[in-house]
C-alpha cells in the first residue's frame, strides 16, 4: 500500500499553522474582509450596500475575490469602480460547498481512500480517481472500479477543494490593471433579507388631560423606535446605516414587480391624512432616519434605534361599534375601543410616522403600566388623525336587532314603460305604464350597554345602507344621526353609567 | 478532550471576549439579576376560552399566548460608549417591543441577539479555524483526536480539512464529532438583549425593563354545582395561568388580563430548526444529526379539566383580585408568586358563590323538520341580586348535580366575556328526556302551517323555551300560543308538566 506521506505532511503544516495563529482567541464572527460599509436600508426586504475596500492590485489582468457580501445579494445589480482599472469580467459564486457538491466536480480527480486499522489505529491510504457520481458514486481504486459506501472501512479523502466551491458568498472579478498598488475598490449592490419598520410605544392616561373633567380626554406619550433586522447571513460590521421610510419598486431578482408589504395598503386607522411636513432629512418623497454614528448590523440580529420621544400628546378614547346591513346579534357584542390622536404639531405627535406597530399601554391601579393593545399602522404624514382600535371593550357592548322589515307602499310612481302604436291614416297612440315603488322598511334597534363605573359614548355606525340604488332614506331615527357616506350612517350614543341606552331607527330602501 | 480541559478554555475564551470588546472602546457592563419582576399574562389571540381541550398524548410544544414582563435591574453605566447587557430575559421575547426607562442618558441603540449557541451557530462561528475531531470506531470503540480545520458553512455540511486531506465528516467508517475550543463572541446561551449607552458620566441607576414574550396562556374555568331544586347553585372559578417558557420568574407579581387586546400573530417565533446542524453526506450516505438534545416537551396547563374536580373540595386561599385595566380586566394574584419555567398555577378567580339560576330546556326550531333532544341551558344573570355582579372572563363551565350526597356531571358549556348585568347563558348537554317534534300539517301557495309538540318524560315539570331565529320577512302568524319578542328573536316559552306534553300550531307565510 502507498504511503500517504508527501500530501498529509503539507496538509498536517497548513492545519498545525493555523492552529498556532488562532488557538488563543475565540473566533469573532463579525470579523470579515468587509471595508468600509454604509447601508441603505428601505422598508421592502431591500438594502444598497456600498463597501468600500483596500485592496492590492497587481498590474496587467489580475483576479481579485470579493468574500463576505450579502447571501442574498441580487447579483445583476452590482457595480464595482476600481481606479486605474478596468473590468473584464465579474461572477458571483455562491456554490456552496457539500460532500455532495466536491463530488460532483471531483469527477475525474484524484483521491485518497484511507483506511484505519481496528486493531493498531494506523492509517494508510491508497490512491484512487472518482469515475462518475451519478446517483451513486464509482471509484477507480488499483484498477478496480468500486462503489462508494461498499468499501467497508475506507473513507474518502480529498486532497484539495475545487476551485469556485465556496463556504461564504463570494464575488469573483477579473480586472484589467493599469498599474499595481493598493487602491480603494469600491463595491455596491442592492440585497434582500434587510428590512426596517418602525415599533411605538405609547403610554395612554385616560384621565390626564389639562381639563380632565370629561370622561375619555386624556394624553399620550409616544417612544418611537426603528427596529431593523438582517437575515442576509452575513455580518455588516461598523456600517453607516441610512434608512429610508418608504417602499420603492424593485423589480429586479423575482421578476416581481410590486414592493413587497408588510402592512396594507389602506390603513383604516388613518381617519384623516395630514398635510404638514415634518423637518426630518428627505430624500425626494421619502423621509430618511440616519443612524448617528456607525453601528454594527450583526447577522439574525434585531437592531433598535430611538427617533421619537413625544411627551403629553392630546390623545381621546372612543368606542366604534358598526353594523353590516341586517346584521342581527342574538347576544351582546363588544364595542371596539379606540384611541385617536392626531400627529400634528399643534397638540399632537407632532411628525410624520413611518409603517409600524404601535402598542398601547396604560398603567394599573398600582401604577405599573399594563398591555392594552395594538395596531399596525402605514407610514402616516405629519398633521393626520389616527384612530387606532385597541381591542375590544369588556365593558361597552351594543346589540343590534332587526325589530320590523317589511314591504310599505310609498304612493310614490315611477315610468316603467311608454309606447306608440300607429295604425294607417290615424294618429299615433302613446300608452304609458306607471309602477308603484316598492320600499322595505326596516327598524333596527341598537341597545348599546355600560358596565362601566363612568358614563360613556359609543359610534353606533350602521353600513350598508347604499344598497346599490342610491336611494335610501331614514323616515326616523330616536336621536340624530350622521351621514357620513352615502353607505354608513353614524350615531353618537351616549350611555350612562352601568346603564344602557336604546337606539331605534328605521331605514325605508329598494331593496 | 476531558470535560475539564474544555471547561477552563471556555472559561479563558470568555476572557478573551471581554478584552477583545474593550479593545474597541466600548465597554461592557452586564446588568443585575432581576430585582423585582411581573409578569402579566394574555390569552392566545384567536382563541376566546383559553383552549380547547388538549390531546394528552400529544401536548404542543408551546403555549400559543403571551405575557407581559417587567423587570427592575441595577446597572453601573460608565461614562463614555458603553454596552449594557440583559441576560436571563424570557426565550420568547419580542424585541421589538421592548422599553427600557430609567437610564439617565438616552438608549443609543438596543438590540436583541438572536444568533443563540446552538450547534449549528458553534459550526458557523469557528469556520477556517482549527478545532477537535473526535473519532470514534464503531466497531471496536476506539477513540481518536484529530485537529482539524472547518473549511464549509454550515448549510451545506460539515467538510473539514485534516491532516490526510478535506474530508466530510461522519461520512467515512468512523463516527466524528467536533470539539470546539470556546465559544465565538456574539453567541449567547439565551436570548441576550443589550443596550448601547453613552453617558457623559459614570451612575449607578436603577432601570426598569418591560417586554411582550411568546409561550405563556391562562384560563378561567368554572364549576358550578347545582341544588337540587334546579333554582341554584354554587359557582367556583379557578384562573389557571402557564409558561412554556425556560425561564422562570420568582417572587414575582402575576396578573392575568381578560377581554380581548388587539393583538397580531405574525411575530418570529424564537428557536426553529435553523439551530441544527446536520451532516449531509455523500449521495447514497445517510444524513444523520449532530447530538441536539430534543428541547424537553412542556408540561400542559389545558387537561386541568380532571384536576379540577380534587381541587374544588380545597378551601382556597389565594383568590384574585380584579380591577380594571382600560377597557380590559386584571386580575391580579394578591401575593408574589413564582411563575415558573414550564409550568402552571393555579388560584381562585373568586370565592365560591351561592347563585340564583334557571335550569331549561330550549331548542332552536327554524331549521328543525323531525325531533331532536332539547339542550339543557342554564341561565342566570351577572348581577348582585342574583349572586353574581362582576366581570366574569370567558372559560370552559362544567356543571354537576347534586342527588343524594353525589355529584353527577351534567355536562359541560361555555361562557364567553360577561360584563356586570349582562345575561349569562351556558348550554350543555342535549337530553333525550325532552324531546322537541316539529311538522308541516298543511301546505298552500303562499303559508305552511306548522306544529312544534314538546315531551317530558321527567317525573318533574320542566322549563321549555323554542327559539325562531327567523328574521323578517318570513312571518310567524297566528301562532296557537304568545310568542315574546327577545333579542329580536320569537321565543315561544312553555312550562312542560311531569310526563306531559305541550303543542304549538302557527302559520309561516313567505313573501
Amino acid at each position: 500500500m502507498a504511503s500517504i506521506g508527501r500530501t498529509a505532511g503539507a496538509a498536517l503544516a497548513l492545519v498545525s499553522g493555523a492552529a498556532h495563529a488562532q488557538s488563543a482567541s475565540a473566533p469573532n464572527p463579525a470579523s470579515s474582509a468587509q471595508g468600509d460599509v454604509a447601508v441603505t436600508i428601505y422598508n421592502n426586504d431591500l438594502a444598497l450596500i456600498e463597501d468600500v475596500r483596500r485592496i492590492n492590485l497587481g498590474k496587467g489582468d489580475v483576479a481579485i475575490e470579493l468574500p463576505d457580501v450579502s447571501a442574498a445579494i441580487q447579483p445583476e445589480t452590482v457595480s464595482l469602480s476600481v481606479p486605474d482599472a478596468t473590468i473584464i469580467e465579474q461572477n458571483f459564486d455562491y456554490d456552496l460547498l457539500s460532500p455532495q457538491r466536491l463530488l460532483d466536480k471531483s469527477v475525474g480527480q484524484s483521491v485518497t481512500l484511507v483506511h484505519t486499522n481496528p486493531t493498531t489505529g494506523a492509517d494508510s491510504g491508497e490512491p484512487a480517481r472518482v469515475l462518475a457520481n451519478n446517483d451513486g458514486t464509482l471509484l477507480e481504486v488499483g484498477g478496480r472500479i468500486e462503489i462508494l459506501g461498499e468499501m467497508g472501512r475506507s473513507r474518502l479523502v480529498f486532497p484539495g477543494l475545487p476551485p469556485g466551491l465556496k463556504a461564504r458568498p463570494t464575488l469573483s472579478v477579473r480586472l484589467d490593471s493599469a498599474r499595481s498598488g493598493t487602491r480603494p475598490v469600491t463595491l455596491s449592490y442592492l440585497s434582500r433579507e434587510f428590512s426596517w419598520k418602525a415599533d411605538y410605544v405609547a403610554l395612554f392616561d385616560e384621565a390626564g388631560g389639562k381639563n380632565g373633567a370629561t370622561s375619555g380626554d386624556g394624553h399620550i406619550d409616544v417612544q418611537g423606535w426603528i427596529t431593523l433586522n438582517n437575515s442576509t447571513g452575513t455580518n455588516f460590521a461598523n456600517a453607516h446605516v441610512l434608512l429610508v421610510a418608504g417602499e420603492v419598486a424593485n423589480t429586479l431578482g423575482d421578476g416581481n414587480s410590486g414592493p413587497i408589504r408588510r402592512y396594507p395598503r389602506r390603513a383604516p386607522q388613518l381617519e384623516n391624512a395630514g398635510t404638514e411636513a415634518s423637518g426630518r432629512e428627505r430624500l425626494g418623497d421619502f423621509y430618511v432616519y440616519p443612524i448617528a454614528g456607525r453601528t454594527t448590523l450583526a447577522n439574525a440580529q434585531q437592531k433598535q434605534v430611538s427617533f421619537l420621544d413625544v411627551k403629553g400628546a392630546s390623545a381621546r378614547k372612543i368606542y366604534r361599534y358598526r353594523n353590516s346591513w341586517l346584521g342581527n346579534a342574538a347576544d351582546l357584542q363588544s364595542a371596539q375601543s379606540v384611541i385617536r390622536f392626531t400627529t400634528g404639531a399643534k397638540d399632537g405627535v407632532g411628525d410624520a410616522l413611518p409603517a409600524g406597530m404601535v402598542r398601547v399601554y396604560m398603567r394599573d391601579a398600582r401604577g405599573q403600566p399594563q398591555f392594552i393593545g395594538e395596531q399596525a399602522i402605514d407610514h402616516t404624514p405629519m398633521g393626520s388623525t389616527l384612530a387606532l382600535p385597541t381591542g375590544d371593550a369588556f365593558d361597552v357592548k351594543v346589540q343590534p336587532t332587526l325589530v320590523k322589515r317589511g314591504k310599505i307602499d310609498m304612493g310614490e310612481w315611477e315610468r316603467a314603460g311608454r309606447w306608440r302604436v300607429t295604425t294607417d291614416g290615424k294618429a299615433p297612440k302613446v300608452s304609458t305604464i306607471d309602477t308603484a315603488v316598492t320600499h322595505w322598511q326596516t327598524t333596527m334597534q341598537y341597545r348599546v350597554t355600560n358596565a362601566r363605573p363612568a358614563p360613556v359614548v359609543v359610534e353606533v355606525a350602521q353600513t350598508g345602507l347604499d344598497n346599490v340604488w342610491n336611494d335610501t332614506r331614514v323616515p326616523s331615527e330616536s336621536q340624530p344621526g350622521e351621514q357620513r357616506s352615502i353607505d354608513e350612517r353614524v350615531w353618537q350614543v351616549a350611555v350612562p353609567a352601568q346603564g344602557e341606552t336604546v337606539l331605534t331607527v328605521t331605514f325605508d330602501t329598494r331593496n | 478532550m476531558a470535560p475539564m480541559a474544555l471547561r477552563a478554555r471556555l472559561i479563558l475564551a470568555g476572557l478573551i471576549v471581554f478584552w477583545a470588546r474593550g479593545a474597541d472602546a466600548q465597554t461592557i457592563v452586564a446588568a443585575s439579576a432581576p430585582l423585582d419582576t411581573s409578569v402579566t399574562i394574555y390569552r392566545a389571540p384567536n382563541d376566546r376560552f383559553g383552549s380547547d381541550p388538549m390531546d394528552v398524548s400529544d401536548p404542543p410544544r408551546w403555549l400559543a399566548g403571551y405575557a407581559l414582563i417587567s423587570e427592575t435591574r441595577e446597572i453601573d453605566v460608565p461614562a463614555g460608549p458603553a454596552v449594557i447587557r440583559f441576560t436571563g430575559v424570557a426565550a420568547g421575547m419580542l424585541a421589538e417591543s421592548a422599553v427600557v426607562s430609567g437610564l439617565p442618558v438616552g438608549v443609543r441603540e438596543k438590540n436583541l441577539d438572536a444568533q443563540l449557541l446552538s450547534p449549528r451557530n458553534l459550526y458557523a462561528g469557528w469556520f477556517g479555524r482549527p478545532v477537535t475531531l473526535r473519532r470514534e470506531d464503531p466497531a471496536t470503540g476506539i477513540l481518536r483526536e484529530e485537529r482539524a480545520v472547518i473549511r464549509s458553512a454550515p448549510d451545506g455540511a460539515a467538510i473539514v480539512q485534516t491532516d490526510h486531506g478535506f474530508e466530510a465528516m461522519t461520512c467515512g467508517p468512523l463516527s466524528d464529532s467536533i470539539a470546539y475550543p470556546g465559544v465565538p463572541m456574539g453567541l449567547f446561551a439565551t436570548p441576550t438583549l443589550s443596550i448601547a449607552t453613552d453617558a457623559p458620566a459614570a451612575a449607578h441607576v436603577r432601570v426598569r425593563i418591560a417586554y411582550l414574550a411568546w409561550d405563556y396562556d391562562w384560563r378561567a374555568d368554572y364549576v358550578l354545582k347545582l341544588a337540587p331544586d334546579l333554582r341554584h347553585g354554587v359557582l367556583s372559578a379557578w384562573v389557571t395561568l402557564a409558561s412554556a417558557d425556560v425561564t422562570s420568574f420568582a417572587h414575582t407579581r402575576a396578573a392575568v388580563v381578560a377581554g380581548k387586546p388587539n393583538f397580531t400573530e405574525t411575530h418570529a417565533r424564537a428557536g426553529n430548526d435553523d439551530d441544527v446542524l446536520i451532516y449531509h453526506c455523500f449521495p447514497r450516505g445517510t444524513a444523520r444529526q449532530a447530538l441536539v438534545m430534543p428541547p424537553p416537551e412542556s408540561p400542559m396547563l389545558m387537561h386541568a379539566a380532571m384536576d379540577e374536580i380534587v381541587v374544588t373540595s380545597m378551601r382556597k386561599a389565594v383568590v384574585a383580585q380584579a380591577e380594571n385595566l382600560g377597557d380590559l380586566k386584571l386580575f391580579r394574584l394578591p401575593q408574589p408568586t413564582t411563575v415558573a419555567a414550564r409550568g402552571q398555577k393555579q388560584v381562585a378567580l373568586f370565592e365560591p358563590r351561592a347563585i340564583a339560576l334557571d335550569v331549561l330546556h330550549v331548542a332552536a326550531l327554524d331549521e328543525l323538520n323531525g325531533s331532536t333532544p332539547a339542550q339543557l341551558l342554564v341561565r342566570t344573570r351577572n348581577r348582585k341580586e342574583d349572586g353574581l355582579g362582576l366581570a366574569l372572563p370567558g372559560g370552559k363551565v362544567r356543571i354537576i348535580a347534586e342527588r343524594d350526597n353525589h355529584a353527577l356531571n351534567v355536562g359541560q358549556g361555555t361562557l364567553t366575556d360577561r360584563a356586570i348585568n349582562e345575561r349569562v347563558e351556558i348550554g350543555t348537554t342535549t337530553t333525550p328526556q325532552v324531546t322537541v317534534q316539529q311538522a308541516i300539517t298543511a301546505r298552500t301557495k303562499v303559508a305552511r302551517s306548522m306544529a312544534v309538540t314538546v315531551t317530558n318524560a321527567n317525573p318533574f315539570a320542566v322549563r321549555f323555551e323554542g327559539t325562531f331565529e327567523q328574521t323578517p320577512p318570513a312571518a310567524i302568524r297566528d301562532p296557537s300560543l304568545p310568542l315574546v319578542l327577545r333579542d329580536g328573536h320569537r321565543v315561544w316559552a312553555a312550562r312542560i308538566p311531569a310526563h306531559g306534553r305541550a303543542t304549538l300550531h302557527y302559520r309561516l307565510t313567505i313573501n
